[in-house]
């Protein structure tokens, strides 16, 4: 890239230097080699092209900024003008002798002149023209391109059509194509779209700068024509000559359309503004919902936004609560109740605005224009607050005048927010500024849905988070390790329904080498029946220590719980001791499913009579509860569980009471453990590995005999 | 699995609640609602007919808790009758019989009431 740069302007420089040399020489010597003309004329076509590449290469086009560059070219287009005006008025007028149509420099100093005048008028017009061509092709059309194209071309061949000429000849080709470019240039001058977008301040200095270079490209274009000047530049070369002229044209009509077009625009320049700050504050504002999280900083943005873009006094933003959703109480000192029943608001995102005048303004106590929005769930503006019948003018607010504009912020048909706007001066609210808050509005209703979905995903997040923790607090509950204790085989298993149960088990070496046994079953599932789960477990550890009875043991639980559990709960156990060295089994059954016994020669249901804890209480209690003894054979096998196994389903059918019983038939000599995970295997394929609905608990415990 | 009916009428001065299908905690709002509405209306003699009912679960069993001591209070009952073995069993286990007057006929339930007015 450099290296072209490099190559382009030396180029050019050496084109012009010989071109020079060869004046001079021409200028001492009379040349009549028609051919070195041409070569002449070539190489100075040559040489400005290579230096419009030049140029190109090092400031390609841009588009940004163009009230800048016409500035520049303004600058630049003074500095030429002043040059040409001090050769014109100061230079010999007699530099040159015409003969035969052709000029003769009278000496070095005209050579030289007519160069330096050449060489800045030509980078003047390319500099002019390149800028032309970029605001020309600035948003173009099809056939814009084209066109500047073929105006281009018709330049070229208007100057081509120079060539050989002597400079003070015209043809009519030369004519024809002057003509046909003058038509293309007043098409192109017509591509004026970069105006519109201009800010209300460009299109001012746009103003300003098109009359002046207007007025500067006019003198220009005269001087070229007149006198020393024009001699000058016909001499060093008329294509080039040509090329000027109608590249002065050119900048003359397109710099006086575009003072015209732009006084036409100022008008509407602070509208359309205004319009493109609306756009961008929408965008802004979207890009923002995706970013930003924390909700009182987006409510903030969006009255801040408001307030800016309509250009309001005052902005507020009002969250409407429902009666229903108010989990964490009204305690909320920003919450107020408001008039209409069952909603509650609160105020945010204040600009200009206190929460004290607003409640002066719109009481929550009394019906105001917010309970009309709550009614009427549309936008409703308010030309003049002093007169309008909807806002009652209390005595303290009798001075507020202006317009306002509420709007409802509406998410699923529910009514979330409203926004509020105001204005000093009546009347300042249109159609269009009532959109354009409608459009914050639904933008601020996205905002504030994603910030309510997102806290409502942060907390089931933590909620999973606690259910899990307390799944594993809840299994720690559960025996870590059975007792393992000569003469006694036992296994177990519990699985709860849901992440937490009621199901409850234990086993304690209690003393007297006696094993205590006891299975519960809260009456529900989930989280309640978990707490009363463990509230059994502390009972029960502490109790049975005491009570080695186990009708005493359930008359005292029974009293404790009776105390704290809610009428419509109840907690079935079954309690069974053991004495290790004898096999004596004392049980009683507090409305528990009942004890399956496996002997050898049959298995059947210990079912001593007995009623749920906290289903009643004291004598009543106490009448309801048999305790059983019995005495136990080396090898009997006694079978704890809760009803999610009997009630384990398939279908409308249950696995039910004889279904396990035939699961134990031939199992009595087998370990516990296999008998249990044979229970558990024909309950498995029972419901066809369909989850469990119910809490189920599994206690397997054989005795082997005195010190088996 | 859901498929629960309450149906409500008169026999002898006594109300009677006749359960269809299965009470369980997503079905026994249905019951409550009943109940509730018998009380409001100050019908404390009531008699629950469980001849189709095909399965209880606790939430089921806590719904008669929950109102039988209010019924009561009024010089009131609610009686159970016309169990399924399967059923009969679920309320015997837990003891219930000892609690609640529960009889093989709905007959015997209102001959219960009836006896008591005397």
């Amino acid at each position: 890239m450099r290296i072209r740069r490099i190559l382009t302007l030396t180029g050019a420089m050496i084109l012009m230097v010989i071109v020079v040399a060869l004046d001079l020489v021409r200028s001492s010597v009379d040349f009549q080699l028609s051919g070195l003309i041409v070569a002449r004329d070539l190489m100075v076509i040559g040489s400005f092209s290579l230096l419009y590449f030049f140029l190109e290469l090092s400031d390609p086009s841009k588009t940004e900024n163009v009230v800048r560059r016409m500035g520049l070219i303004l600058i630049a287009g003074v500095v030429v003008t002043l040059m040409m005006s001090a050769v014109s008025l100061l230079g010999d007028q007699g530099s040159f002798e015409a003969k035969e149509g052709k000029l003769l420099p009278l000496g070095f100093k005209a050579v030289f002149l007519a160069s330096f005048v050449t060489f800045g008028f030509a980078l003047l017009c390319i500099l002019l023209f390149r800028f032309l061509r970029d605001l020309v092709l600035y948003k173009r059309r099809r056939g814009t391109r084209r066109n500047l194209i073929i105006q281009m071309v018709l330049m070229a061949a208007t100057g081509v059509s120079t060539i050989g000429l002597d400079p003070l000849d015209t043809s009519v080709l030369t004519s024809v194509l002057f003509g046909l470019t003058c038509a293309m240039i007043v098409v192109n001058a017509f591509r004026l779209s970069w105006i519109v977008y201009l800010s209300k301040r460009g299109k001012i200095f746009t103003l300003v700068y098109g009359f002046f270079l207007f007025s500067v490209l006019t003198v220009l274009n005269a001087l070229s024509h007149s006198g020393l000047v024009n001699q000058l530049l016909l001499y060093y070369s008329h294509p080039v000559r040509e090329l000027v002229g109608l590249t002065l044209l050119f900048g003359n009509v397109y710099y006086g359309m575009a003072f015209v077009s732009t006084l036409f625009h100022l008008p509407t320049a602070d509208a359309f503004e205004r319009k493109a700050t609306e756009i961008t504050s929408l965008h802004d504002l979207g890009k923002l919902i995706t970013r930003v999280f924390d909700f009182h900083e987006l409510i903030d943005t969006v009255t801040a936004m408001t307030l800016q873009v309509c250009e309001a006094r005052e902005c507020w933003l009002e969250i409407v609560h429902r009666q229903r959703d108010l989990t964490k109480g009204t305690a909320d000192a920003n919450l107020h109740a408001s008039f209409t029943e069952g909603y509650w608001i609160q105020v945010m995102g204040m600009k200009n605005i206190g929460a004290d005048e607003i409640e002066q303004l719109f009481p929550f106590g009394r019906q105001t224009i917010r309970d009309l929005l709550i009614q009427e769930r549309k936008a409703l503006v308010v030309d003049d607050v002093a007169t309008d019948r909807r806002i009652r003018v209390s005595q303290e607010n009798r001075t507020r005048t202006g317009s306002m504009v509420v709007v409802p912020l509406i998410s699923h048909t529910e009514l979330i927010g409203i926004l509020y706007a105001t204005k000093e001066t009546e009347y300042g609210f249109f159609k269009d500024d009532v959109e354009m808050i409608s459009a914050f509005a639904d933008h601020a209703t996205m905002a504030i849905e994603n910030s309510r979905l997102i806290d409502k995903s942060l907390e089931r997040e933590r909620l999973v988070k606690e259910m899990s923790l307390a799944q594993e607090m809840q299994k720690r509950l559960l025996p870590q390790r059975l007792p393992q204790l000569p003469g006694i085989q036992i296994d177990a298993t519990s699985t709860p329904a849901f992440e937490v149960g009621g199901d409850y088990y234990d086993v304690v070496h209690l003393k007297g080498n006696e094993l205590g046994i006891v299975v519960g079953d809260v009456s529900g599932k989930g989280m309640s029946a978990a707490f009363y789960m463990s509230e059994v477990k502390g009972i029960f550890q502490s109790l049975s220590r005491i009570y080695s009875s186990p009708r005493e043991f359930l008359l005292n639980a029974n009293e404790v719980l009776s105390g704290s559990i809610d009428r419509r709960s109840f907690i079935s156990l079954i309690y069974a001791v053991i004495h290790l060295q004898t096999g004596r089994l004392i049980i009683s059954r507090a409305g528990h499913c009942p004890m399956l016994l496996v002997r050898e020669n049959e298995i059947g249901y210990i079912r001593p009579s007995g009623m749920g804890l906290g289903l009643s209480e004291g004598s009543t209690f106490a009448g309801a509860i048999e305790e059983f003894s019995l005495q136990l054979d080396p090898g009997d096998v006694c079978v704890f569980y809760t009803d999610g196994l009997t009630e384990a389903r398939n279908g409308n059918d249950e696995f039910g009471y004889e279904r396990l019983v035939e699961c134990l038939s031939g199992m009595r000599n087998k370990d516990t453990v296999v008998i249990k995970n044979s229970i558990l295997e024909s309950v498995r394929s029972f419901t066809s590995g369909q989850p469990l609905h119910d809490d189920l608990t599994l206690v397997v415990l054989k005795w082997c005999g005195p010190g088996g | 699995m859901s498929d629960f009916k309450v149906l409500q009428r008169e026999n002898g001065g006594v109300s009677v609640l006749e359960l269809k299908g299965y009470l369980d905690a997503h079905t026994a709002p249905k019951l409550e609602d009943a109940i509730q509405g018998l009380i409001a209306a100050q019908r404390y003699s009531i008699v629950v007919n469980c001849k189709d009912l095909s399965y209880i679960s606790s939430a089921g069993l806590g719904v008669f808790m929950a109102f039988i001591e209010d019924v009561r209070n009024h010089q009131g009952d609610i009686k159970l009758s016309n169990m399924t073995p399967k059923v009969y069993n679920v309320f015997d286990l837990l003891g219930f019989p000892l609690l609640y007057d529960i009889t093989k006929d709905e007959r015997d339930a209102v001959k219960k009431f009836v006896e008591k007015k005397k």
